[in-house]
């Protein structure tokens, strides 16, 4: 059973009481974007066997989306933030550093 | 263990040979070489899929030249841990194309194999239980009827005579109807992993377990090699069968794939007498059930909704799958449930499958099978087979090319797939 | 005979107003204080709940309803905010008795014996979207109409005789 904290209310929420969103920092593609561009932004996704920066949705609770940092692998969680970002705050790259030493989030907000 | 060793043809002759001599004369079903330093094909993943495909690429292209790999043991990944659901009545034109192809070629597998894969015809229904659903499965009746497949609509009192253990009135979802496939039914999964083994075995191929692939070699955007637990092997051409791990195994050849990778789970139940010989699916309230031969009630339902590696499941799935099931099948209440396991699945977007050239020369993929791949291994190999012997897909891959992401040429089989299978 | 573990009573007297906006200025013109995070509090018969960073639940007796939706919508004139009156969207349970937080406990993934007073808890009950808090000698649930009977069946169900979470 996954838990994770809300961080728009505080609330330790579990699995059920939310609706996975897929993979964060997504960059939209405009209406001049190429074909390539746009599968890239609709389907291609990094689907890491590790870390993984993901969307998350309060879905029974306040309702608000915001973003875990999970590792696929050993279900640990480092920590959640607000989706109002467009990479991840430094006390998350320093909490998934802490147990993933090699981890770079640069790799992470270059998702084409 | 010899480098390549025949297992001997297995007949009643055979076996009546063997108890005159203690069982004491069989081979090894197949030789456990160690890899050579190269190969003209690596097929990467030695489940069905992996094992097909190397058994047609040698038995319709003389292409014996391989090595099938393996990080764990053969058969130990989605294809050792499904439900063995088979069935060819899908929607779009290509699916019905592959997924009846495979369906033909199941039905004289254990002979092409001379091995007994436990092909068991018994039949298979979808159950409608909104009106929702009763439209879908009349209009796929007509598609299938359309390409060849043999379907058909039945009433809820002819369902209730194949399934008398079914409760059509449930009182949450009543049955209406069902869509029912005579052709469909189930096979043993291992026994079909093992069979191919076997014959690729046969033919000279080597099958390698305990090999983890951890890097693709290329040189000028061509594959040379691929870095292994066993060191470095070369090959002309590479074949990535990974299932779950395809997304992995593409960021070592230096592409993304439109794959999402989801934990999905089974459940079997304490084996009981024979109470139900057609395996039945109810998508809406979203399981499915169907009696094994040892007399369990083999059980599935839905995926964990994020992306996972964790091969486990969860509880609150089992007990959704459960609730559902009960509802339709109030007997099974009674049931004590024996194992629960996982299986990563590759999950695409319109949930079919990828067979496909890739932006590395020589490198293919076949994956995408999500939940739903042990039907379609016979038919994916044969069609796999041919892409990576031609380097161009024929025509039952033609249209499952990573092309129809970017042109928006999709397969949608949301709706058949609508129940993790 | 055993008891049952609470009673289980439909409450149909209950007025409320959903408020979304700014909730300093959605407390103001309540005329209330503003809830903490998932908070709850009650100013003689009305409650004011956090129900999310944007968005509150004035909860009030019924026959006030009309002329608080007024006040409160001519009260945030000319701000971006919402009043709408949800009262008939709602179907509401309380649950009372000694074992009101095992009922709340097996349908919802929440510790209910561990919930303190004056927070309001939004969850889901079995399948359906439920919200929760502490009252008297118990707890109030509240939960779509659409969805009522079920939400009824479940909690009654969970509160059978006998059926308590601490091992007999
Ligand atoms: C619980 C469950 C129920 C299912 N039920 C059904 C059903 O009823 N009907 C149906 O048709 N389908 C069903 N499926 C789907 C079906 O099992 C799969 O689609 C199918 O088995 C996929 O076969 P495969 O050969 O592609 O993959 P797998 O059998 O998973 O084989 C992939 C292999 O690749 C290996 N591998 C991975 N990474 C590496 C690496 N780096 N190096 C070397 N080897 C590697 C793995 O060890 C594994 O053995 C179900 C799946 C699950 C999990
Ligand atoms: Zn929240």
């Amino acid at each position: 059973m996954l838990i994770l904290t809300c961080p728009h209310c505080g609330i330790q929420a579990e699995e059920t009481e939310l609706h996975n969103g897929g993979e964060a920092h997504l960059k939209r593609v405009g209406p001049d974007g190429s074909d390539e561009e746009f599968e890239g932004y609709m389907f291609a996704r990094r689907n890491p066997r590790g870390v993984h920066l993901e969307r998350w949705r309060h879905a029974y609770g306040c309702g608000k989306w915001f973003i875990a940092a999970r590792c696929t692998v050993t279900l640990q969680v480092f920590g959640t933030y607000a989706a109002q970002t467009t990479t991840p705050p430094d006390h998350i790259v320093q909490a998934v550093r802490a147990a993933r030493p090699d981890w770079n989030p640069t790799e992470e907000g270059a998702s084409e | 263990m010899p480098d390549t060793a025949r297992s001997g043809r297995y007949s009643v002759f055979a076996i009546a040979r063997e108890a005159l001599r203690q069982h004491k004369g069989w081979n090894r079903a197949w030789a456990s070489p160690e890899p050579r330093d190269r190969y003209k094909v690596i097929v990467v993943g030695a489940g069905g899929h992996g094992l097909a495909t190397a058994y047609y690429l040698g038995k319709n292209f003389g292409i014996t030249d391989v090595a099938v790999l393996d990080k764990g043991w053969l058969g130990g990944g989605n294809t050792g841990r499904n439900t063995t659901i088979i069935r060819s009545n899908y929607l779009q034109d290509p699916s019905a194309a592959i997924y009846d192809k495979a369906l033909k070629l199941y039905e004289g597998l254990s002979q092409d194999l001379n091995y007994n894969v436990m092909f068991s015809p018994r039949g298979l229904i979808m159950l409608a239980q909104t009106e929702h659903e009763v439209r879908g499965y009349k209009r796929t009746v007509y598609a299938n009827n359309l390409q060849g497949v043999s379907t058909e609509w039945i009433d809820a009192q002819r369902l209730k005579e194949l399934v008398p253990i079914i409760n059509i009135d449930g009182p949450r979802y009543p049955v209406l109807g069902g869509l029912y496939q005579e052709r469909g039914g189930t096979a043993r999964h291992d026994a079909v992993a093992w069979g191919y083994a076997r014959a690729c075995s046969d033919m000279g191929m080597h099958i390698i377990q305990n090999c983890e692939v951890t890097g693709v070699e290329t040189e000028g955007g061509q594959v040379r090699a691929v870095n292994t637990s066993k060191g470095r092997i070369g090959c002309e051409k590479l074949a990535m069968v990974v299932a779950g791990h395809s997304s992995q195994l593409a960021e070592m050849a230096g592409f993304r794939l439109p794959i999402e990778s989801v934990a999905l789970q089974a459940l079997v139940s304490e084996p009981i007498k024979p109470c139900m010989d057609v395996v039945v699916m109810a998508n809406t309230v979203h399981g499915y059930l169907s009696q094994s031969d040892k007399g369990e009630m083999v059980i599935g339902g839905g995926t964990d909704h994020f992306n996972n590696f964790t091969q486990r499941g969860s509880w609150h799935h089992v007990e959704e799958t459960v609730r559902a099931l009960v509802e339709t099948f109030p007997m099974i209440g009674r049931l004590k449930m024996l194992r629960q396991w996982g299986g990563i699945v590759d999950m695409t977007g319109d949930r079919s499958p990828i067979l496909s050239t890739t932006p590395v020369g020589g490198v293919f993929v076949n994956c995408g099978w999500g939940t739903g791949g042990f039907k379609a291994i016979p038919g994916s190999g044969w069609a796999m087979a041919e892409l990576v012997a031609k380097g161009r897909p024929g025509p039952l891959a033609a249209d499952f090319g990573l092309d129809r992401f970017r042109e928006g040429r999709f397969i949608d089989e949301s709706v058949a797939a609508g129940v993790a299978h | 005979m055993a008891e049952h573990l609470a009673r289980i009573s439909p409450v149909t007297d209950l007025g409320m107003i959903a408020l979304r906006g700014d909730l300093a200025a959605i407390a103001d013109a309540a005329g209330m204080a503003a809830p903490d995070r998932t908070g709850i509090a009650t100013d003689g018969p009305r409650s004011l709940a956090w129900m999310s960073p944007d968005e509150a639940l004035l909860i009030l007796p019924a026959p006030q309803t009309p002329e608080a939706v007024e006040a409160l919508t001519l009260a945030l004139d000319g701000q971006h905010a919402l009043v709408a009156d949800v009262s008939d969207a709602r179907a509401v349970f309380d649950v009372i008795g000694p074992g009101a937080a095992d009922v709340i406990a097996k349908l919802a993934p929440v510790d209910a014996a561990a919930m303190p007073q004056g927070h309001l808890r939004r969850t889901r009950m079995a399948q359906v979207a439920t919200a929760i808090w502490r009252i008297e000698g118990g707890f109030r649930v509240i939960g779509f109409r659409s969805t009522g009977d079920y939400l009824g069946l479940i909690l009654r169900n969970a509160a059978i005789a006998g059926s308590g979470l601490a091992p007999r």
